[in-house]
C-alpha cells in the first residue's frame, strides 16, 4: 500500500496518480503532460518504503553509514510555482552571452516575464549575479542563462561575478553590492553554512536576494531556486531495476556531504534498497573529478571481476569511468559477458553523444539552464517591494524531467526521452 | 656545503667514463618501502602483480612521474615550480584551439612548445631578473591557469579524431602503453642527464652552492632557464598524456597537481634547499604513490583516506632521511 504522509506538497490526486502509475494504467502521453508530479509520487512511494526498512543487508548499510535519511528528508520536494507543467519542446533558443554556444533552455516559461521593460519602465534596476567558474560549462551556462534573461529587459542591468570558489570572495561581492544599493542578488553559493550571514545582510539592507540551484543558510532568503537533485538519484535507480534484477555496484560519487551526492545517492539506495539481488561492491567519492573518476575505476576492474553497475553521481564522473572501462576492455565483462550497466547524471552533450552510441546507459538531466529562473523571481521580489506585482514563492521547485535513454522506454509510469529528442544538452559539442 | 651535498656533486662529476645508474644508498630506503608494499598487495590481492595490473598502476602514474622529473631538476637547483598544473593546462588548451586545423604535428607542436615557452619564461625570471621561483612561478601558475580559461571561453574541447594526439594516452610501441613507454625514456634520460652528464654536474653544483659554482665557472642562470625550460616541457607532456586518456581537453584539469608533483619529489630524496635528489628517486617515488593508491582504491578505502595514508606514507619514508641528513650536518 502506498502512504504519503511525508510530503504535504504531495497530495491525494498524486497519489492517485503514482498508483495507477505503478500499475502501468496511465499512457505515456499522460506522463509526459506531468513528469514532475510522476516523479515527486514515486520520490514519496520509495521513501516511505526505504523508511519501512531495506532489505538489502549491503545497499541498507552504506544509507545508514552515510547517513542518507538525514539529507533527505530535508530536502524539499512539491509542486511547482503557479500550476506550471513543464513539457519537452518547451523553451527559448538564443546564443549563450558566455560560452558563444547555441542553446535551448527547458523553462524559460515558467515564472514568465515578457521580453522589454520591467517593473516601473522609467527606472534601471540593478541586479548582481555572483557564481563560482567560468571555467566549467555547466556554470558557464548557469551564467549564460542569467545574463541572456537580464539582456530581455532594456532597464536591468546586470553584473557577473565569478567568485573562483571562494566563499569569502563571494561574500565579499554581496557586501559591496549591498553598499552600493543593488536592486536584487542572485547567487549560486558553492556551500551553504558561509553564505547565509551575508545574504541575511543584504535582505536587512532591503536587497531581495535569490539563489538558484543551491542552498544557503539564510531562513530570511527571499526564494531558493531548486534543483531535482531527488528526480536524478530516483531515475538511476528506476533504470537500474527496469534493467537488472542483481548485480556488483560501484559507486562513482561526489564530495561527501555535498547535496548533489548526499540526495542523489540517497534517492538511488532508497529504490534499490529492497531488491536483494544488488551488492554495493565499491563506494568511491571522486568528487567531480574525471581523473579521479578514471582511476578508481580502473583500480576497481582489477579488484573485482564481475561488476555489473557503475553508478556515477554526475557526468565527469560518468565520462570518467566509461574511458576507464574502455581502457581496460571491459565494457563487456558483467557476469555471463553482459554489458557494465553505466548510470549518469548531467546533460552535457558528451555523455548524450555516449548515450547514442550506446557507451552510457542512461542519464538523468540536471540542466544548468536555470540562471534566468533566478533573474525573473529576483525581478519579481523587487516588483513586490515596489507593490507592482505579488512575490514568487519562497521555494521554487524546478521542474523535474525525464531520464534519456538510447530507445524509448516507459519505466514505472516515466517516459524516457532519447538524445535526438532532447535540445536541452549543455557544453561544448562533440565533434 | 653538507657532507650530502659534497657526495652527489662527486657522482655527479663522474662524467661519461663513469655510467652510474646504479642507485644511490639514499635510495635503497624507497625501494624497500616499495618492495614492501608490493607483497604487501600480492598478499591481499592476488591479482596484483598480474599484467593487467601493472599496467593500470604504470599509466596512471606516468604523467605525474614525468613532471616530477622536471620538478626534481628544478629542485636540486635550489629553485621551485609551482607553476606546473597551469603550464599543463594551458599547454593542452592552446593544442586543443588548433583541433580545427587537423593537423596533428600543429596541434603537438604548439602544445610542447607551449610549455617549453612558459618554462623558459620562468627561467628568466629567476634566473636573469632574480625573481624568487616561489613568487615568479606561482604568479605564472594564475596567469597560465586564468589564460587557458580565457583562451578556450572556460569550454572544454575533444581531440578524439586526431589520432596522433590520442596516441599519447591510448597508443602502445610494442605492446607497451605510450605512458608507460614515455616514462621509462623520460627516466633514461633524466638519469642520464643528471647522473653522468656534465649538465648533471653543474646541476648539483648550482643547487649545492650557487657562489661556489658560479666562481667555478658555470653559468648557474644558464643552468636554471634549461632546467624550468625542461619543466615547463614535462608540463606539457604531462597534459598531452592525460587529456589523451581521457579524450577530454578541459580548461579546468589538474586542480592541485604542483602539490601532488612536490610531494612525490620530496618523497623521492629532493631537499627543497637544493643540492639534493636523484631522478632515480623520484621514479622510485611515483611508484610508491602508484602502487599506495591502486592498493587503497582496491581496498576501497576512500578517497579522504587515501589522502591520509598517501601524507603518511611520504612522512615515513622521508622524515628519517630528514632527521639522518641533519646528523651528518
Amino acid at each position: 500500500m502506498l502512504k504519503f504522509t511525508r510530503r504535504a506538497a504531495i497530495g491525494g490526486v498524486m497519489s492517485v496518480a503514482v498508483f495507477a502509475a505503478t500499475q502501468g494504467c496511465l499512457t505515456a502521453q499522460a506522463h509526459a503532460d506531468g513528469v514532475h508530479d510522476v516523479l515527486n509520487g514515486l520520490i514519496a512511494s520509495y521513501s516511505e518504503h526505504a523508511k519501512e526498512g531495506m532489505s538489502n543487508k549491503s545497499v541498507g548499510e552504506l544509507f545508514e553509514k552515510d547517513g542518507f535519511r538525514d539529507y533527505l528528508d530535508a530536502y524539499p520536494v512539491g509542486g511547482l510555482a503557479d500550476g506550471f507543467v513543464w513539457k519537452p519542446g518547451m523553451g527559448a533558443t538564443f546564443t549563450g552571452p558566455y560560452s558563444k554556444l547555441e542553446i535551448k533552455a527547458p523553462f524559460t516559461d515558467y515564472i514568465p516575464l515578457p521580453e522589454g521593460p520591467v517593473l516601473d519602465p522609467k527606472k534601471t534596476y540593478k541586479i548582481g549575479f555572483v557564481f563560482h567558474g567560468f571555467n566549467h560549462p555547466w556554470l558557464i551556462s548557469l551564467a549564460d542563462a542569467a545574463a541572456w534573461e537580464a539582456a530581455r529587459h532594456p532597464n536591468v542591468e546586470i553584473e557577473v561575478i565569478d567568485a573562483e570558489f571562494d566563499d569569502n570572495k563571494m561574500g565579499q561581492v554581496i557586501d559591496t553590492w549591498v553598499a552600493k544599493k543593488y536592486d536584487g542578488i542572485v547567487l549560486w553559493p558553492s556551500r551553504e553554512a558561509p553564505m547565509g550571514p551575508p545574504v541575511d545582510r543584504a535582505i536587512d539592507a532591503g536587497i531581495p536576494v535569490v539563489s538558484v540551484d543551491r542552498r544557503t543558510s539564510s531562513e530570511k532568503i527571499s526564494s531558493e531556486v531548486l534543483g531535482n537533485f531527488y528526480a536524478n538519484g530516483l531515475q538511476e535507480g528506476l533504470y537500474l531495476k527496469e534493467v537488472l534484477k542483481a548485480g556488483n555496484i560501484v559507486l562513482n560519487r561526489k564530495d561527501l556531504g555535498s547535496t548533489a551526492d548526499s540526495i542523489r545517492t540517497g534517492a538511488f539506495l532508497e529504490v534499490i534498497g529492497n531488491v536483494d539481488g544488488f551488492n554495493i561492491q565499491g563506494n568511491y567519492h571522486t568528487n567531480s573529478q574525471r581523473t579521479l573518476a578514471f582511476q578508481s575505476t580502473a583500480d576497481a576492474l582489477q579488484a573485482f571481476n564481475d561488476i555489473s553497475v557503475s553508478f556515477n553521481t554526475g557526468g565527469e564522473e560518468a565520462m570518467g569511468a566509461l574511458d576507464a572501462i574502455r581502457e581496460a576492455k571491459r565494457l563487456n565483462s558483467a557476469p555471463d559477458g553482459k554489458k557494465i550497466v553505466i548510470l549518469a547524471n548531467d546533460d552535457a552533450k558528451e555523455v548524450l553523444k555516449e548515450i547514442a552510441d550506446g557507451n552510457i546507459d542512461m542519464v538523468s538531466p540536471y540542466t544548468p539552464l536555470i540562471g534566468d529562473i533566478g533573474i525573473r523571481a529576483v525581478i519579481k521580489h523587487i516588483g513586490a517591494k515596489e507593490g507592482l506585482n505579488d512575490a514568487p514563492p519562497k521555494l521554487i521547485m524546478t521542474p523535474n524531467l525525464p531520464m534519456i535513454t538510447k530507445t524509448k522506454m516507459v519505466i514505472e509510469g516515466v517516459e524516457t526521452m532519447t538524445p535526438d529528442e532532447w535540445p536541452y544538452a549543455y557544453g561544448p559539442a562533440v565533434n | 656545503m653538507t657532507i650530502i651535498e659534497e657526495k652527489s656533486s662527486i657522482n655527479a662529476a663522474g662524467g661519461w667514463a663513469q655510467m652510474r645508474f646504479l642507485p644511490e644508498i639514499g635510495d635503497l630506503s624507497r625501494i624497500v618501502v616499495l618492495g614492501v608494499l608490493v607483497v604487501a598487495g600480492q598478499i591481499l590481492y592476488p591479482g596484483f602483480l598480474s599484467p593487467e595490473n601493472l599496467r593500470v598502476v604504470l599509466t596512471a602514474v606516468a604523467g605525474i612521474g614525468i613532471l616530477a622529473f622536471g620538478m626534481t631538476m628544478v629542485v636540486i637547483t635550489g629553485e621551485i615550480d609551482l607553476s606546473v598544473a597551469g603550464v599543463a593546462v594551458l599547454s593542452i588548451v592552446i593544442g586543443g584551439l588548433l583541433l580545427p586545423t587537423g593537423s596533428p604535428a600543429l596541434i603537438i607542436g604548439a602544445t610542447l612548445l607551449c610549455g617549453l615557452c612558459l618554462g623558459i619564461v620562468n627561467g628568466i625570471f629567476v634566473a636573469k631578473l632574480g625573481v624568487s621561483s616561489l613568487i615568479s612561478t606561482l604568479a605564472m601558475l594564475g596567469i597560465a591557469s586564468a589564460l587557458a580559461n580565457i583562451f578556450s571561453a572556460g569550454q572544454a574541447t575533444y581531440p578524439e579524431k586526431i589520432a596522433e594526439y590520442m596516441w599519447f594516452g591510448r597508443g602502445a610501441l610494442l605492446g607497451v602503453p605510450v605512458p608507460i613507454f614515455l616514462l621509462a625514456v623520460m627516466a633514461l634520460a633524466c638519469v642520464f642527464m643528471t647522473r653522468s652528464s656534465t649538465f648533471g654536474r653543474k646541476l648539483y653544483a648550482t643547487g649545492g652552492n650557487a657562489r661556489a659554482a658560479l666562481l667555478s665557472g658555470i653559468r648557474i642562470d644558464r643552468v636554471k632557464i634549461v632546467v624550468f625550460a625542461f619543466c615547463g616541457l614535462c608540463a606539457a607532456i604531462t597534459g598531452l598524456i592525460e587529456s589523451a586518456r581521457l579524450g577530454y581537453i578541459n580548461p579546468a584539469a589538474f586542480p592541485g597537481l604542483e602539490l601532488k608533483v612536490l610531494a612525490v619529489t620530496v618523497l623521492g630524496g629532493a631537499a627543497l634547499a637544493g643540492g639534493t635528489g636523484s631522478v632515480f628517486g623520484t621514479l622510485v617515488a611515483t611508484l610508491i604513490i602508484g602502487v599506495v593508491n591502486n592498493l587503497l582504491n582496491q581496498m576501497g578505502v576512500s578517497f579522504y583516506m587515501q589522502q591520509v595514508v598517501t601524507a603518511l606514507v611520504i612522512l615515513v619514508v622521508v622524515v628519517p632521511g630528514m632527521r639522518n641528513r641533519r646528523f651528518v650536518k
